[in-house]
Order: structure tokens, then sequence, then C-alpha cells
């Protein structure tokens, strides 16, 4: 036993073995679909369905308790155990790292279900991923005895199953690798452009049907710099409310005005829009010198998708440029991987700056920049990234290439196909099986990213450690990344999951849904798991299933 | 209620009066507090917080209903009062006329030589191909920040490959949510251990380490009293942070001493204490000048500041072992609230990093944005990082001396005093670094630069002034880009005639808050290079920019320059 976290234990299976968990084979070609919206209807608003009242009076609550039990806490706790505390307390005349508001929730609730979070894993995030043993100690400390457990693995943002040790993607890492070492180590503009780099910066530029991309050794700092160089003070930018942090960071670094307006809702764009260009700058009335709107493609909190047609019809129509985060969309939405114009059939030429990242889908890490060349040009002149920060390491540009080559199927010609027909039917299935057991779940119905809503803050470590115990990993969030009433449990779904890792994700939640009480949902009668199960894998191809 | 009333003060006698009359007031309406349920709760509450004090209390409510009002009203107040009226077809004409700037300023006839950026082909290393030159072949590479040369060593090679192979190459997850590794544990405790630190945290690029750092310690209120050289990642990392800043003269201790001390019976004063840092770094990457760290020490103890040095450039490079500017001066690294630094250059790998005490590295899990929101660092980068930490120190001689480091340090030694005795007396360039770090800058001579007209200094002092950055970005400079294609003819020239790659400075000028200096040429130190290529390179550098500089003696010569470039 040792509070130092362990190194991986040896690994004896045989490489097939560890393909298979890496990677479930597909048991039956049923277990197929191409994810594509009807041409020319109308994105379906996701009707979320409503809990009980009594469950949002009882989540309120939650709260309140939390609240003054955690107050009255800190209170006595300040009192006899000042220890605890010291790092609230000024100290020698310095001021405390971080006060005690800032810092409430983590102590009075993060705390409590710490062991919730940030489980430490080793090797790959796979179909399962391995999770280390341990047990809590006084003080946030964790023992561990050097175990380690396989969990089905519905944590990562692994979509396509690219997070690998085998096969046709590490072999290319790992030669570029060899040919081109650990590390660029220098800026672009500084010895650190490799002709790899142009190599990647072209596939990515085509995969994306845009003329130039640049790409960025992080997906956050992309979009944390990428704003500078568009917009300063004196232009407008609307942000989607629910927009990740590293774009709204990237907006408050540009120094310019922003307005949120309601998540996904066109009307109250429009009208903003509108309103905004007739009444100008604030006090002095100019005009604003450009507005960018700013979406994400599929958000990656509520399992929506963008509504890009008529985002795009509006911005045309105003003469707005859009930004738009394919983050957790490039690779997994579309018949062919390309994101949401894919999915939505819409021309990529429309949208003025295409952003993603590598992170998720391809499983390898950084972002890119895709737009028409006189653009890139730009960024390669004067954003942050060319000159400042490290350019893309080459195992990652390895890895980039290689799964983009294999979605386009010019390399292992078949393998891309299966992987987006794989998620495209995993991410339907889980869903409406979760939904038809009663479960209220959020989001358009082929987005791989399905948000479950549990509402009372207790449930989170509930259902987390419960699963755990029944060796599933998922993901909590709760307040203040949702809003108050609204925890959840996050579920992302993988090619590399096969339909009985999905029913036994279903009979694991159905389970433990009935001993948490969590099967809120009221709009459609609640089914048996048997039931569920049975017609599933047909009726989750039909469009609009309930 | 007797006791309300019985308040001794030694106001005078018409402040007497006016009080005691207040507290009949209150008192009546204390008394009515009473009656009404729980009222009996504020009412104690009301008491003893504020110890009786008729004056205080009143005062702190009409505070509240300030307060109360000053929400209720102030956002649709402000906003209508500034907007104006129109019809609705008023708004569609409005819409109709209104003409947006393009979504990026194009880049100009002026600017586009800075496209012609070099490409290495294949390994980045100390001896590299240059894809636009093939007729060149080898070229010496003094443009990288890999200064000790470990991107193509073979065990790191080795370690990356064996992690890819059991890992994967991303991690798929941020590192609360499954995304933390062994390697990733097992790289943030050697980091511990080479820096002598409580704890650290890695981010999975260096450039946003400070942008996020910054931010989650100093809030509005807080205090930064920073050094006028630091480079962008810092200037916006506060501006973003939106703390109070105060500015003192480029590493100069004195003029600390005089803003701190001037700033002390002021800050004294208030309650409770914010905090405050002193932000600098440890080797500046635009001046190149090396931080006056025990004097820092000194006055950041004296004043009770915290200090944050960011590290990027000197870890690695500075100190027997390449622990930093700490190790340099023999100065514990307990004394650095917050070191921040970069893994991609000297440990070969990428992201950064930032250790110090642990109850401030446990706050950055939670709040630091591009921790918490970002993927973590892939793990055969933390590997790579590790193994290059073990080749460091491993291979230490009798006086404690790390081999690679020792050899880094004799060549940045040997290249230093070269490029000084080779320019003492050149017309147009000097060597201005002060010859501790890995770059070495030269810059035109102030003579020269005042004899083709160019400014002391570019870019805009507003934020140095007002604390407040400028509401519009630095326009173009065509002196600043005319300097800059000056430089870059040197550069093209040394690499075509000479096989040897040298680096100048580069900026995004735009972005720039802080007045610019005038731009450099870096001389990138390589371990991996040998001396006599260094040499090579010094004496090749000397002779193109004699020859590129001869060719401009008025100012007219520049306006030459500049319609060369038009016409390219
Ligand atoms: C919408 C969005 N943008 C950007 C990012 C950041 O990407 P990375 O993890 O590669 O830094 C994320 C990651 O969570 C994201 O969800």
């Amino acid at each position: 036993m040792s509070t130092l976290i362990p190194n991986a234990p040896p690994d004896n299976r045989s490489d097939e073995a560890k393909i298979e968990l890496e990677y479930g084979s597909l048991q039956s070609p049923e277990f197929l679909y191409v994810s594509k919206h009807p041409a020319g209807q109308p994105l379906p608003t996701p009707v979320d369905d409503e809990p009980p009242y009594y469950v949002n009076v009882a989540t309120l609550l939650s709260f309140l308790f939390l609240i003054i039990i955690g107050h009255i806490r800190d209170f006595f706790g300040k009192i006899f155990k000042p220890y605890d505390y010291a790092d609230l307390i000024e100290k020698d005349g310095y001021a405390p790292w971080y006060d005690g508001f800032e810092n409430f929730y983590v102590r009075r609730l993060k705390t409590r279900l710490d062991d919730c979070f940030a489980r430490p894993t080793h090797g790959v995030p796979g179909r399962y991923i391995n999770c280390f043993l341990r047990q809590r100690a006084p003080q946030l400390k964790y023992t561990y005895n050097g175990e380690s457990t396989k969990c089905l693995n519905l944590s990562s943002y692994n979509y396509l199953g690219f997070a690998q040790s085998h096969g046709v993607c590490t072999d290319y890492a790992l030669k570029t690798v060899e040919k081109y070492g650990t590390s660029a180590c220098s800026p672009r503009s500084a010895a650190g452009t490799l002709d790899k780099h142009k190599e990647c910066e072209q596939v990515i530029a085509d995969f994306v049907g845009k003329e130039d991309s640049l790409i960025v050794s992080q997906g956050y700092g992309t979009n944390a710099s990428v704003f500078a160089l568009m917009v300063d003070s004196q232009c407008l930018v609307l942000s989607d409310s629910l927009n990740h942090a590293s774009i709204r960071f990237g907006i408050r670094l540009s120094g310019a005005v922003v307005k949120p307006f309601e998540h996904n809702d066109m009307r109250i764009l429009e009208k903003i829009i509108r309103n905004e260009i007739a009444q100008g700058q604030p006090r002095t009335h100019r005009p604003w010198k450009k507005i960018i709107i700013a979406v994400e493609g599929l958000y990656s909190m509520e399992g929506n998708l963008v509504n890009l047609p008529e985002i795009v019809a509006l911005k045309d129509k105003y003469k707005c440029y859009l930004f738009l985060d394919e983050a957790h969309s490039i690779g997994a939405m579309g018949p062919n991987g390309r994101g949401v114009c894919d999915f939505f059939l819409v021309d990529p030429k429309k949208i003025d700056i295409m952003m993603g990242t590598f992170t998720k889908s391809f499983g390898a890490t950084g972002g890119y920049i895709a737009a028409d060349k006189w653009i890139i040009d730009r960024l390669r002149i004067s954003y942050f990234n060319s000159h400042f920060g490290e350019s893309v390491p080459p195992a990652v540009l390895g890895q980039i290439i290689s799964s983009l080559s294999v979605i386009k199927g010019t390399m292992n010609p078949g393998e891309g196909q299966e992987r987006l027909q794989r998620i495209a039917f995993n991410s339907r299935y889980l869903r409406l099986g979760l939904k038809r057991l009663g479960f209220i779940v959020y989001g358009a119905d082929d987005s791989p990213v399905i948000p479950l809503l549990l509402y009372l803050p207790a449930k989170m470590p509930a259902i987390s450690r419960k699963l755990y115990a029944k060796k599933i990993a998922v993901v909590v969030v709760g307040y203040p990344a949702t809003p108050i009433t609204t925890s959840r449990v996050r579920l992302c779904v993988s090619s590399a999951l096969t339909k009985d890792d999905l029913d036994y994700v279903l009979e694991q939640f159905s389970e433990v849904g009935d001993e948490l009480f969590m099967k809120y949902r009221k709009d459609a009668p609640r089914m048996k798991l048997e039931d569920v199960l049975k017609t599933n894998a047909e009726d989750c191809k039909r469009p609009g299933f309930v | 209620m007797s006791t309300v009333t019985t308040v001794i003060t030694s106001y005078p006698p018409t402040a007497d009066l006016l009080e005691a009359r207040l507290s009949v007031s209150f008192t009546y309406y204390l008394n009515m507090l009473e009656r009404i349920p729980g009222g009996l709760i504020i009412l104690r509450y009301i008491r003893s917080s504020y110890k009786n004090d008729p004056i205080r209390s009143v005062l702190e409510l009409i505070l509240f209903l300030f307060a109360v009002h000053y929400f209720l009203s102030s956002k649709r107040k402000e906003n209508k009062s500034d907007l104006v009226k129109f019809s609705g077809r008023e708004v569609d004409e409005l819409n109709e006329e209104w003409q947006p700037a393009p979504i990026v300023e194009p880049v100009g006839p002026l600017e586009h030589w800075r496209l012609n950026e070099y490409h290495v082909k294949g390994h980045s290393g100390s001896h590299v191909e240059i894809e636009q030159k093939p007729e060149l072949g080898t070229v010496v590479n003094l443009s990288s920040l890999d200064f000790l040369d470990l991107s193509g060593d073979s065990r790191m090679k080795a370690a990356a490959m064996d992690v890819i192979s059991n890992a994967g190459v991303g991690s798929c997850g941020p590192p609360n949510f499954y995304g933390t590794q062994d390697v990733h544990v097992r790289l943030e405790e050697d980091l511990t251990r080479f820096l002598d630190a409580e704890n650290a945290i890695l981010y999975g690029q260096d450039f946003v380490v400070a942008g996020s750092v910054i931010p989650a310690f100093l809030k509005r209120g807080d205090l930064a009293v920073v050094d006028s050289g630091v480079n962008v990642a810092l200037q916006k990392a506060l501006v973003v942070s939106r703390c109070d800043i105060e500015w003192y003269d480029h590493n100069d201790m004195e003029h600390l001493e005089q803003i701190l001390e001037e700033l002390d019976p002021i800050l004294s004063k208030k309650k409770p204490l914010k905090r405050r840092f002193i932000i600098t770094e440890g080797l500046f990457s635009y001046s190149g000048a090396l931080l006056d760290l025990p004097k820092m020490v000194e006055l950041k103890n004296k004043y009770k500041y915290r200090l944050f040095i960011d590290e990027s450039l000197s870890i690695g490079t500075l100190g027997d072992t390449g622990r930093g500017v700490c190790e340099h001066f023999g100065i514990p690294r307990s004394e650095v609230a917050i070191t921040i630094g970069s893994l991609a250059t000297t440990f070969a790998s990428s992201g950064g990093f930032c250790v110090g005490v642990a109850p401030m590295v446990q706050h950055q899990r939670i709040n630091s944005y591009a921790y918490v929101f970002s993927a973590s660092l892939p793990p055969y980068s933390s590997k790579v990082a590790s193994e290059a930490i073990k080749i460091i120190t491993e291979s230490v001689d009798a006086s404690g001396k790390s081999k690679l480091i020792k050899s880094l340090h004799q060549k940045v030694a040997h290249s230093y005093s070269k490029l000084q005795k080779k320019f003492a007396n050149s017309q147009y360039f000097e060597v201005v670094s002060d010859g501790n770090g890995p770059i070495i800058h030269l810059a035109l001579k102030p003579a020269f630069r005042a004899s083709l007209d160019l400014p002391d200094y570019y870019g805009n002092t507003v934020l140095l002034t007002t604390g407040k950055p400028s509401r519009k970005l630095n326009q173009f400079s065509e002196e600043y880009n005319l300097e800059c294609y000056i430089l870059q003819q040197i550069v093209d020239n040394v690499l075509g005639a000479y096989r040897a790659w040298i680096n100048r400075e580069k900026i995004v000028y735009e972005q720039e808050s802080l007045p610019v200096q005038n731009p450099r040429l870096w001389f990138h130190v390589n371990n991996g290079v040998l001396v006599a290529e260094l040499d090579a390179a010094i004496g090749a550098l000397f002779d193109v920019s004699n020859k590129v500089c001869s060719r401009l003696r008025s100012p007219n010569d520049l306006t030459k320059l500049r319609e060369e470039l038009m016409r390219a």
C-alpha cells in the first residue's frame, strides 16, 4: 500500500487479446448505420423532457443543504481544525492563495465526490480503460495496491476508436518518431516546421474541404489565441451560451465585445444581429467593424448539434462571419466523418473559420484552423501559435495523417467506413436504449455524446461508484460546469464498443437506474430491459425514434 | 435596547447630537424588527456584527439598499438610455448598408516575404536539410530550441516508441476525467524532484501556461508588479486576469524597489489583504537578459510579495544541472512561489508545466482553464520528458556539473565571446544579450539605426502608462517591417552562402501591448553543433551583415528596399 500512483503492471496478454480489448470486432454487419441529416428538413429541436417537479425541488433543497452545512462546517472547522483551513487564512503578511468563497464548491461539493474524478489510468483509453485500484485516505489522498482493473470505457473522447497501440496508425506514428525524433521543439517559425507539417496541413484542408489549414499542438491553445487575430474592441462576437471554455477565453483575450445568445436559438440570434448592426458600438454608435458568430458543431455537454443550415443562412443574410468549432463533431459526424457540414450537406466554403481538434476522433492531440488560403496566410504571420509554443510533435503528426487516411479510405480501405458506421450505429443504439428504459437524455439522435440527466447532486457519486463497481467508467458533471439543477452523467460512445458491450451497459444502467430511482422520463412509457433489447437494433435505425 | 443608545464616542458635539437622534430612531426600528418572525435572529446578527455602532449600521443599510437598487435597475436602465429607437424599416436599411471589414487583414505586398519560411526535411536536429534549398545539403541548425540536441537521441526515441506501443498516441481525455496516466504522474514527480518543489502540474502546450496560471491566482483587485520586458504570453495573461498592474523598468531592481516602497503604505492600509505578485522571467525571451534573482528575492521578502517566474528558456539551460535560475544563483526553489516552464525546449518533448507549493498546484487542478478544459499531454510526451531529465542529470562530473549542460555552457561561452570580439568594431551590429542564455541576441547599432531614421522603439506605451491595454492593436509599421526584412536578408544569405541557419526574433507585432524593441538576430547555440561550425557561422554572420548593411546608407535606401518589396 502506497500513496504513490504505481507504474502500469506488466501485461502478458497476446497481441490479439490486446487488440480486441482496445477495439472490439464487429459482431454483425447489421450493427452499422450511416448518419446523415435528411436534406432540406429542419433540424428537429431536441425536446428536453422535464423531471417530475419534486425532483427539481429536491435538487434545489439539496444544494441549499449543501450550502448551509458547508458554511456551518466552515465556521466550526476554522475554529476547531484551523490546520485544515491554513490555506484560506493569511499568513505572515501573505494573502491566501485563493479565498474561501472562490473555493467553496470545491471544498464542500467536489471533495465529497473526489474519488469519481481523475481516476488514474494506464495504457490505451480504448474499448476498455485500465484504472488503478485506489482507496481513499485522509486529506484527499489515496492508497494504491499496485493493481488495476479494466472498465468498459464510456468516458474517453475516442469516438472512432483510434486510441490503439496496434494497427496501421500506431505503426505509422512509430515510423514517424523513428524518422523525425521526439519533438520539433521549436515554434513553427523557428526551425519547428517539418515537411510533415505541410503534408498534414494539406491532408486536413482536403478533408474538411478548405483551401488551407494550420495545425497547433493543443486544441485549447488553438481557440485561446485565434480570436485575438480576428477581432479587437471594436468588433462584436456573438457566442453561443454553451460554448467551450477555450472559446470564451479566446474571446476574452481578444478584448472584443461579446454577447452570448441562448443556446442554439436562431430567432434570438437573428434579433440580436439585427439590433446590433443597427445600434453599432456602445456609446459611440459607430458601426461594428465586424461581427463573428462563434458556435460549436456538437456541444460536448449537451450532445446537441448546431443548427448549421439556419446559421449559415443568417450569416449570409447579415454579412457576419462564422467560426465553427468542430472539436467533437469532426470525424464523429457525417457519412464521411467530415463533421457537421458533411452531416447537414452544407458547403464548407460557407463557413469562414473551421476549427477542430485531433484529441477526440483521431486519437491524437492538438487542433487546426482551416479556412481560405488568404486567411491562413495571415495566421502564419500573425497567430501566436506560429511564433510561440511548440509545433505539433512528429508522433502526433503521424497519428493524424494516418487516421485521416484511414477515414478517407486511402489507407487500409474499408476500415474507415466501418469505424464511421459503427459510431453512428452505437450512438443511436445506446441513446434509444436509454430513452426506452426511461432515462432522460439530452441531445441529437446521432450524437455520440449522450448526457443522461441525474438532477440531484447526490446521484453523481452514487451512479459513478455503482457503475465503477460494475466496471463501467463514466464521467459525471455537475455545477458549476452545468446549470445548477442539471447534474448529469456524460457518456461518450465509441466505435470500439461492440453491441454486446452496449447491451451490458444498458443492463447495468437499468439496474442502477431502478436502484437509484433515476428513470425520470414522463413523455413515453418506460419499457422493460428485455423488450428494449429485443428490438433495439432495428428500431434505432429508424429516423426520429422515441 | 439601552445598550444601543449608550455608545461612547469622541465625535464633536454636532455629530454626537446627530448620532443620538439616529440611535433613537434606529432603536425604534430595531424594536419593530423584534416583532416579525425571525427578526430576533437578524437583530442579534446586526448587533453583534456591527458591535453596536449605529452609524456604521445605517451606512451598511444604505449601501445594501443601494446595491439592491443597482442590481435591479442597472442593467436595463443603462442599456436603454444608450439605445436609439429605430423603426423596423430603418433597421432593415441599416442592416442593408452595413459593410464589415474582412475577417482578418489580408497579407499585403509589404509583408508577403514573411510567408517564405524554411521547412525542415526530416528530423529537426542540430544538422538539417531544408526543403526549399535542397542544393545546400545539410546545414547547421542555429534556430532550434532543442539546445541539448536530445530530440533525435536514441534513448529518447525508444522511450517515445515504448509508450506509443503500449498506450497509443493521444490520451483522449482531460486529466480530471480518466486522462491522467501513470506516466503523467511520474513526470510530475520527476519535475518536482528535479526542481526541488512540492508539486508539479502538466499542460498540453507551453504557450498557454502563463495565460492559464496567472488568471487562476490574480483576480480583479489583486496586484501584479511586472517587469516591463515580459513576453506577450505574460502581457496577455495579465490583461485577461484584470488585476491591477504596476510596471518597473526592465530588469531594474532599483526601480522595482522604489515602486514597492511607494506602494507599501497604500497596501498596508488595505484590508483584507490582497494577493500580490512580482511577475518576471528567468531568462527574458525578448531581451535575453538574466533576472537578478538574489536582489529580487531580497525585495520580495522585504515587501512580502510572491514571486512568479517564467523559466521557459532557463530551465534545462542554466545552472550546473539545468535546474534554472535558482540553481544558477544558488537560491532555493522555495523562494519562487510559482515557476512555469516548457517541456518543449531542452526536454525535447512537448507541453508546459508549473511547479510550486502543493496548495497552489492543487488549486490549478480545478481552476486553471487550460488544465481543466483540455486533453492531457500525450502519454508518450510525458515519458520523453522524464527521460530527458534522466539523461541530463545522470552523467554528473566530480564538480557536480551535468556533462551535457557543461558542454552547452562551454559552447555558449565560446560563441558569446567570439561574437563579441568579432562584432566589437562592427559598424552595424552589436551583441545585446548578456551571455548567460543559449540564445545570443544581436541588433543593429543605435548610430546606424539613427542614420537610417529608424525610431528608438516601436509599438505603443498605453499599457505601460495607464495599466489598461490599448483599445486598438498596433498598426502595421513599415519601419519595423523593413528592419525585420533587413535581418531576414542576413539570415537568408548566411544560410545560402555558408550553410548555417540562424534565427531572427519573431513576434506578433500587432498584439504587443508593451513598447517593442528593435528586432534582433538570434543565434541559438546547440550542443550538437561543433565548435568549428559555430566559429564558421560567426564569421559568416559578420561578413554577411557587413555586406547587407553597407548597402544601406541613408533613409533613401530604405525607401528603395520598400519598393523592392512592393515589386516582388
Ligand atoms: C469544443 C471544444 N473546443 C476545444 C477543446 C479543446 O481541445 P483540446 O482538448 O485538444 O485542448 C475542447 C475539448 O474539450 C472542446 O470540447
